[in-house]
């Protein structure tokens, strides 16, 4: 018989015995059968019993088997205990879940390997600056670097996109769609690794600027716009106003980290958007090419650069290096999901403690049944390994429902997250994340089951079976021990938590600095050849605003760049006055129509607003925010002055919440902006700022307005029926889109906190509720000497009360030291935050004091002749 | 299992020896064989022969199978492999070989 079928057998085991047992029958039967006596007969083929445990025994593999008999009690006796097993599989599943969900963010952000051929071999790259501004972060390039780059770096082939897909009108038969487009230039696509399914990517010559207009379609706009057309390449579309052809159409499923609807070249130059750092850019290691030798040619191919910049920043040094393109895209989003990983491990660690004390106790209340089966001959060894498979089912069915709960939590974050939030199209729940959750539950049940494990090993058989408690202190202080140290990781996740929610707090009541209720907005894109002309697009602003302000129940509409809560065009002005007159300074700078300060209901702090007659042949002005006036013309009152070499300004206005551009201290900040005219734009700086921004037209109505969408709608399609509007959106979907991340971040780690507090007070009740039950005894014998039940309920309260306090005390020295690296993710809040602090023992102490008094009340129904009586 | 090795030699012999005179056998078969070709001077524990045959049929030596008896009863017989009859052949020259050594030394002292 092979070792399989041995093996089989195990599982057969039943039958087995049945058809030994049939044999010996048999056997019998025919002894007797022969004229012997049928006792002696069965008396001759031995102990039945010890007689077919050796047959059995040749025929499966033992220790298979006692496995299998293990499994069998073992699964009977998490039947028998449906509590204890149910308050076991609950906290496995909640702790097992939240890493599981968890995890597979980690997977498909920081492990899953990027949808490129090759993709470790794609770069981005990195500027390091050491000294007092020491900082280590993805950069964009301007004209100049790219051109060095391409022509000086040959280990690279490289490529530049725009920062992101921008808003297009792209005109198909008779339908006009706002679509999305990303611009890149003609080495992009092989540097991502795709053929285009028909057609080419870009040449170089349509790559130049000034070159052929051409487009690359994505294989989705390809099926949905053009009805997946065989003979697509060659073919004219209207984009942006203005004929393009398009070269090619690219793969299904390629995704490009732009994930555009469509592509067209991006013509990097010097000039224009090349002066600035605005080109995004992505290379991949040629065949044979080290990130070594990459890393020494940039140094080299962009050192004119570094030196420019060590003599205009003495005491600095900045210099580039590549990073993995996965890291890179990822930079940002990798300390947070970190962290967030953290704090699912601390979750999970709670869970351990808590199912250690609760395993230890069913270990401790089943001392007398296992020393009886020491005694009738279990080995020790039998009877740890009885516990441990034990163990291990637990461990398994919980994370069966773990990962059931993950999946469904993992759903309910994705729903929560913005579009684009993540730099990956899926979050699967792959095979990794899968074998990453069994994992999980093995080392869990190794972590609980460590303790009542050992705790067996020393038992005490005389007094086990006599059914004595074994060293009931020692075990109390043990618990409260493991109640100590969970409650202390639960106040970090408290507090952590806690700080995140004051800081979401704080930019949530920032003033907004105007009134944004009332007020619907719609983006149009005018990256649009026929508005390119300055004359052209004051009269769409005019007819168009004059129409919607027609809108029954409108009140005021007004065209704005930029919105709050938005990141405005960073620009630079020249001071003219005071001690830094000459220099020039970094502000936002936003083109507005008259009315905008008033839809917006933005206060006007001094001068004047725009008028109708601040046109394009009248003085050009500006109105500076009252942030611009402080820090920039230190004055309250800047109307009059001069910025420029002619620009007056007419008014001050006060600061409007917007995300910031300028210096990233806050997701919503306020920052110097000055505001000008629509009318008085340059045709150079309007075709510019369109490619990157598309315009809001804001209306602000009394009340509600019916059908207020499809009526700005209709209004602009009556000025222009080409031009579409991208979607509507109110000045609370804005806010709400820029604080995504901390919301995200309140909601995750807030729910992790909970469930932490959660475990813990189940751990504490589970302490003091163990404690009344074991002592009940001994509480009977103080209340017949004359206690009064209260006093027996502080005495053993007392024992949850301590180990939370002292749980208290560790976990608020760890945050103190470990919460210092969340400085940089919190806004308006000190990490040693007293509020914070304060409500986190005052909840703690709340959650002890309930989990510890309903358990002590049941020694009110003690009966202390009962209890006397008992033994 | 321990406790039979020092029959084990012998029983594994007497059973393939049996078998291979009268394939298809049943155990009482086998145990009431060796006692009447040894005329009674033999005998087979019974309490050893069930876990010697499972053995064997798991060594490859001896091939089990069950069949219907007259009586209604099933019956599970057993024969030999291949493998069977050589570890005959091998047990039966090992066997030779201890007994003339045996003898010798009856002999010589």
């Amino acid at each position: 018989m092979s070792l399989w079928s041995r093996i089989v057998n195990v599982f057969r085991g039943e039958s087995l015995n049945r058809q030994i047992a049939e044999e010996f029958e048999f056997h019998i039967a025919e002894a007797i059968e022969h004229g012997r006596d049928p006792a002696e007969a069965r008396r001759a083929l031995g102990l039945g019993f010890r007689h077919r445990e050796e047959s059995h025994d040749a025929r499966v593999v033992p220790a298979l088997d006692s496995i299998r008999v293990d499994m069998v009690f073992a699964w009977r006796q998490i039947r028998r205990n449906p509590g204890f097993t149910f308050t076991v599989v609950i906290t496995l599943a909640l702790a097992v879940g939240a890493n599981t969900a968890i995890f597979s963010l980690v997977n498909a952000l920081l492990l899953k390997p990027l949808p490129y051929p090759q993709p470790e071999r794609l770069v981005s790259i990195y500027s390091r600056l050491t000294g007092s501004m020491a900082s280590d972060q993805r950069i964009d390039l301007d004209g100049q670097q790219w051109e060095s780059l391409r022509d000086q770096v040959p280990s690279l082939l490289a490529a530049v996109s725009s920062n992101s897909a921008e808003g297009v009108n792209l005109k198909s038969a008779a339908r006009v769609q706002y679509v999305h487009a990303g611009r890149v230039s003609a080495s992009y696509f092989q540097v991502l690794g795709f053929r285009p399914a028909l057609g080419r990517g870009f040449s170089s010559d349509e790559d130049r600027p000034l070159g052929p207009p051409a487009a690359v379609l994505s294989y989705a706009l390809w099926r949905t716009m053009f009805a997946a057309d065989p003979a697509i390449v060659g073919r004219g579309i209207l984009l942006k106003g203005q004929p393009y052809s398009v070269v090619g159409v690219l793969p299904e499923n390629a995704q490009t980290p732009l994930a555009a609807d469509l592509y067209t070249p991006l013509q990097p130059g010097l000039d224009g958007e090349g002066i600035g750092t605005n080109y995004a850019v992505i290379a991949r290691l040629r065949p044979g090419a080290t990130w070594e030798q990459a890393d020494s040619e940039l140094a080299r191919a962009w050192d004119p650069y570094i030196q420019r910049f060590s003599q205009r920043n003495p005491g600095q040094r900045l210099a580039f290096h590549t990073v993995p393109l996965q890291q890179g895209q990822t930079g940002s989003l990798r300390p947070r999901v970190l962290v967030l990983m953290l704090a699912a491990g601390f979750i999970l660690m709670i869970a351990c403690a808590n199912l250690a004390g609760l395993t230890l106790l069913r270990v401790l209340r089943r001392t007398s049944e296992i020393a009886t089966r020491i005694a009738l001959g279990a080995s020790r060894w039998h009877i740890q390994r009885q516990l441990w498979v034990e163990n291990l089912l637990l461990a398994l069915i919980g994370g069966a429902a773990g990962t059931c709960v993950g999946f469904l939590a993992l759903r309910g974050l994705l729903a929560l997250l913005p579009a684009q939030f993540l730099p990956v199209s899926s979050v699967p729940l792959d095979l990794r994340v899968l074998s990453f959750a069994l994992s999980v539950s093995l080392a869990t049940s190794v972590l609980f089951g460590m303790l009542p494990a050992l705790a067996t090993r020393r038992l005490h058989l005389r007094s086990a079976i006599a059914g004595r408690a074994t060293s009931a202190k020692q075990t109390l202080r043990l618990r409260q021990a493991l109640i100590a140290g969970e409650i202390a990781l639960t106040v970090v996740l408290l507090t952590g938590s806690g700080l995140l929610i004051r800081s979401l707090i704080y930019l949530e009541t920032q003033p907004a600095g105007f009134n944004p209720t009332g007020v619907l907005t719609a983006k149009a894109s005018l990256d649009d050849a026929r508005y390119r002309d300055p004359a052209a697009f004051r009269r769409l602003l005019d007819q168009s605003l004059a129409a919607m302000d027609q809108i029954p129940g409108v009140r005021n509409a007004a065209v704005g760049l930029n919105l709050p809560y938005e990141r405005p065009l960073n620009d630079t002005v020249t001071l003219r006055d005071g001690a830094q007159a000459g220099q020039q300074v970094a502000t936002d700078a936003i083109y507005v129509s008259p009315a905008y300060f008033d839809t917006l209901q933005i206060p006007l702090l001094a001068g004047r607003a725009f008028s109708p007659s601040d046109g394009p042949a009248a003085q050009p002005v500006t109105i500076v925010n009252r942030s611009f006036a402080r820090k920039l013309l230190h004055t309250e009152n800047p109307v009059g002055r001069y910025l420029d070499r002619d620009l007056l300004i007419v008014g001050m206005v006060a600061d409007v919440a917007v995300s910031p551009g300028l210096d990233s201290a806050a997701p919503l900040t306020t920052e110097e902006t000055i505001y000008v005219p629509a009318a008085q734009i340059n045709a150079k700086l309007l075709a510019l700022v369109h490619v990157w921004f598309q315009p809001s037209w804001i209306v602000r109505t009394e009340g509600s307005v019916a059908g207020l969408p499809g009526q700005m709608q209709r209004t602009l399609a009556a000025v222009d029926p080409n031009l579409p509007f991208s979607g509507f959106y109110s000045m609370s979907d804005l806010e709400a889109e820029s604080l995504s991340t901390q919301r995200i971040e309140v909601a995750l780690l807030g729910t992790m906190a909970l469930l932490a507090i959660l475990l813990s007070a189940v751990g504490i009740f589970a302490l003091v509720a163990n404690l009344v039950e074991q002592q009940s005894r001994a509480i009977g014998i103080r209340l017949a000497l004359g206690s009064t039940i209260v006093r027996a309920m502080v005495h053993t309260g007392r024992s949850g009360v301590t180990a939370s306090m002292a749980g208290l005390l560790l976990g608020l020295a760890i945050s103190a030291i470990l919460l210092r690296a969340m400085h940089s993710v919190i806004y308006g809040v000190d990490v040693y935050d007293p509020p914070t602090v304060l409500t986190v023992a005052a909840g703690l102490a709340m959650v002890t004091l309930v989990a510890t008094t309903v358990p002590v009340l049941r020694i009110a129904a003690i009966d202390p002749v009962q209890t006397l009586r008992a033994e | 299992m321990k406790k039979m090795d020092s029959l084990q030699g012998s029983l594994d012999l007497l059973v393939l020896k049996i078998l291979s005179r009268r394939p298809r056998t049943h155990g009482y078969g086998i145990m009431a064989a060796v006692k009447e070709a040894s005329s009674d001077l033999l005998r087979v524990e019974e309490g050893s022969l069930y876990p010697a045959l499972y053995r064997m049929e798991e060594a490859g030596w001896i091939h089990a199978e069950w069949i219907k008896k007259d009586s209604g009863r099933r019956a599970r017989v057993y024969e030999l492999t291949d493998e069977g009859r050589k570890q005959l052949g091998f047990e039966e020259s090992r066997w030779r070989e201890l007994t003339s050594a045996v003898n010798q030394v009856l002999r010589i002292v």
